[in-house]
Parts: C-alpha cells; structure tokens; sequence
C-alpha cells in the first residue's frame, strides 16, 4: 500500500514571522512529487512540520491511502538540508544508519539493525572500506550517503529529501537518481525539495511553495 | 605504602573511587559529546546552596544537593527547549542563583557545615553508609545510562535524525542532565564541588585524544577515569596532599600524555 501526505490547513511560523498560511494539499501516494519555490518560501518548513520536527501553529498532517482513507502515520526516511550530525560524532556509517533503525532502551548488539545498515549504505553508494570509518573521517558527499542511506534503511513508506543534492559528486547524484526511481518503482512516495528537478530524475507531481502552496505542471519546473 | 592496604579506611576509600570513577568516566562521555562540561560544573556549585539549605532546615545534605542539582539539571533543560534560551545561559543564571540562595542560608545555620570537606572531599573518610549509598547510586544510574545509552547516542550525534526516529530529543537531553546531577552529588564526597567537575570532562576528554568510534571512547574515558582516581589516591597517600587536588592533577598529567601521544600518532 502507498501512502499519500495531505496537509490540512497548515499555518506556521518561525521566529514570530508567519512562513506558511492556510496550506492545504495532497502529496499523492506513490510518485515522485517535488516542492519548489524560492528561498524562504517555506519549502523546509513544510518538510521540518511533515517529518515532526516542528509544530504547525494550526492545522494538521494527515496520511492517506490509495483510496484517500486515513491511516495512521508510517516510517518516514528524512535527509535533511542541512544536518545536524556533528562531524565529530563518533560514530560510522555503520553505527549511525542502525541507531536509527532500531533506538528502543535495551542492552545487547542488534545485529540485524547493522546488517541492514550496511546493505543501505551500499545502495547509497558508500564504498565498502568507508562503511566501519568515523564520519568525522569521511568526504562531504560521502557524509551525505550515509544519511541518504539513514533515510532509505528499514524500507519507509514515504521518503523526504530536502535538497538532498547538496554536496554530492557527479557519482553520488547518479546514485541518488537511481535511488529515487528504485523507490518510486516500488511504490514508495517520494517527497523532494530541490532547485533543479531534472537532476533528481524528473518529478510525478510539482508544488511552488511561496507562502501558499499551489499545484503547477510538471513542465513548469524545467 | 602497601601497608594502608590493610586498613578499613583506606580499602573503603579504594572502592569508593573506583565506583565514582567507572559512574563518571562513564557520564564523561557524554558530558564530553554534548559540550557539557559547564552544565557538571554548574550542577556541583548548585548542590553548594542545596546542601545549605538542607543544613538549615535539619534535613540530610546530600538529600539537598541533589534536590538543588535537579532543580538546576530541570530548568536548564526546560529553558533551552521552551524559550530558546542556550543551555549554558540556563545553567549559568541558576547555578549562581543556587550558590547565592546557598551563601545567604549559611549566615542562618547555627551548626558547623564542613565546608572544605565540601568543596575539596575527602575520599579518606568516607563512612561505610556513604559508601552503600555511592554503591547504590553508581548501580542506579548505570543501569539507567546502559538502557537508555543507544537513543541517548543518536540524540547526542544528531538530534534531528533521532527525531524522525522517533526519539524524543528533548527527554533525552533532561536525562543526561539528571544522570550528570545524580552522579555530582555522589562524587562530592570523593572530590569535592570544585574537582567534580574536572572528573566529568577529563576522562572523556583524555579518551577523545586516543579514540575516534564509540566502543573504545566509553571504555577509555573509564578506563582514564580509574587511573585519574586510584593514581591520585595512592598519591595523595604516598606524598600527604589533599585527595580531591591529587586526582584531578593525576587527571591532567594523564590528559596531556594522551594529548601528546595523539599528535605524535597523527604525526603533527
């Protein structure tokens, strides 16, 4: 089953200026769908209320099935814009995808979490060697696999990317054009905000985010 | 020196340390990932006013640093995720709020408070009943800080990523705090309100030089933290110098050596 993404009447603010007003759309179930809009316009935002890492001054995120019925909230992977792992966590790859995976309480290794870590971070595109590596001691595109291997481990009903091309390499950018359309084949919806659409392997559906949000034709971003 | 092996004292002051030092080489990592090294500080000068306060009002001092201790640990806490306030602004407004509460309550205390045991320790003269209270505090916070350790991680690294797993960032970051405020109160009769916080940033911050992953970090910084305190400990005994100064300077010589030893394997 995909899951669709139906922001009700959103409103939002961030340091007392309204970003967002009386937001209501439908990121519909299993295609790729980008944000667009200029800086400031609220893009991330949305993506920060969708993903619960800030709260709507009103309004509400739903989540729908193929038929509009709600349902509850799925696994949701995120890349964020800008991320706030600390370049000296010391932590791997490895480490952190599983972390993520399973952070329940409990003692005792979780070897299944770091066998499917590693097999994320392949699919990212991490060489082998850099898996069990510091991330303090890994390149900046290398970094950005790991966490785009973080938001695609454990199989997620919805992807969120937020200009997840930043600091990737001509390599990394083939690998995460590969990812998105692997995903989307899958059923998977797929939520990105980017600058540059056609990079990311073309979008399904296209959103201006400018305050407002209004639905244009996919053409409209290239 | 072998001879002060044989004595109840000495042998009750070993095992005190070597349970302040597991319970803080343990919390140093973190205090060490998350730049806490002012919120240890300021919990330790807050359990100042705390005890105080208790003396005052004729209740158990230690039950009043850790009263303090929280009281600081929560509002730094809740200051830092409600009004935007930094933790460290939190924690150095009501740290010196706490010792100046403290400062005003000794001018009405009648009885002896000993105030250099206070701010110094004396591992020494630790009691057999200080020493089951330190044992069961050491047990209780390591069992917590060993449950929780893996969201306490991810929340330490990468706070948003531990949100949109599902961790609440927020609680985590009240726990490291009360961990921190409950193992202050138990070191202070070790080392004292001054030293206790050297003994949550040093052994983390020695194991930092030498390890870069996690596993060999938690277990250096612990590792660091025995030899600080049983070094300091027989060398407080052996040259006759206060026990809390002799086991954070054993402390620092370790951290420099480490230091060193870093940039001569990284070959700065």
């Amino acid at each position: 089953m995909s899951v669709g993404i139906r922001f009700e009447g959103i409103g939002a603010s961030l340091g007392g200026r309204r970003i967002l007003e009386k937001v209501s759309f439908t990121v519909p179930p299993g295609v790729r769908t980008a944000l667009v809009g200029p800086n400031g316009g609220g893009k991330t935002t949305l993506i920060r209320l969708l993903v619960g890492a800030l709260e709507a001054d009103v309004g509400r995120v739903a989540f729908v099935d193929d038929a509009g019925r709600e349902v509850p909230r799925p696994r949701i992977g995120y890349l964020s814009q800008r991320s706030t792992l600390s370049p000296r966590a010391p932590v791997s790859g490895t480490d952190l995808v599983a972390l993520s995976l399973d952070p329940r309480p409990g003692l005792g290794r979780r070897e299944a979490a770091r066998a499917e870590a590693r097999a994320a971070l392949r699919r990212a595109g991490l060489p082998e060697e850099t898996l069990d590596r510091p991330v303090g001691k890994l390149s900046g595109g290398q970094r950005q696999r790991v966490l785009l291997a973080r938001a695609l481990a454990g199989g997620p009903a919805i992807l969120v990317l937020d200009e997840p091309d930043t600091a990737l390499d001509a390599k990394g950018l083939m690998s995460l054009r590969r990812v998105i359309a692997e995903e989307a084949e899958a059923g998977r919806t797929v939520l990105f905000v980017s600058h540059d659409t056609d990079s990311m392997g073309g979008a399904d559906a296209l959103f201006r985010v400018d305050g407002g949000v209004t639905e244009e034709p996919v053409e409209a971003s290239r | 020196m072998t001879e002060f092996l044989a004595f109840p004292f000495f042998q009750r002051a070993l095992l005190a340390g070597v349970l302040a030092a597991v319970l803080c080489g343990a919390l140093s990592f973190f205090v060490v990932l998350r730049r806490l090294a002012f919120a240890g500080s300021g919990v330790a000068h807050a359990a100042f006013g705390g005890v105080a306060l208790a003396t005052l009002a004729g209740l158990p001092p230690g039950l009043g640093a850790l009263a303090a201790a929280l009281v600081v640990a929560g509002a730094a806490a809740r200051a830092s995720d409600a009004s935007g306030i930094s933790e460290d602004a939190a924690i150095g407004v009501t740290t010196v709020a706490a010792m100046a509460v403290g400062v005003v309550a000794l001018g009405f205390v009648k009885t002896n408070i000993d105030l250099f045991g206070l701010l110094f320790g004396n591992i020494l003269t630790v009691a057999p009943s200080d020493l089951a209270l330190l044992a069961a505090a050491a047990l209780a916070v390591l069992a917590v800080f060993a449950a929780w350790f893996r969201p306490l991680l991810l929340a330490s690294v990468d706070e948003d990523g531990a949100r949109a797993a599902g961790v609440n960032v927020g609680a985590m970051r009240l726990l490291v705090l009360v961990l921190i405020s409950v193992t202050v109160v138990v070191a202070l009769k070790v080392v004292g309100i001054l030293l206790v916080s050297a003994l949550l940033v040093l052994p983390g911050a020695t194991a930092r030089t030498l390890f870069d992953r996690w596993p060999g970090l938690l277990l250096g910084s612990i590792a660091a933290a025995l030899l600080m305190v049983l070094g300091g400990l027989l060398i407080s005994v052996a040259l006759n110098v206060a026990s809390g100064a002799a086991i954070i300077l054993t402390g620092a010589v370790v951290f420099i050596g480490a230091f060193l030893l870093s940039r001569r394997d990284s070959g700065d």
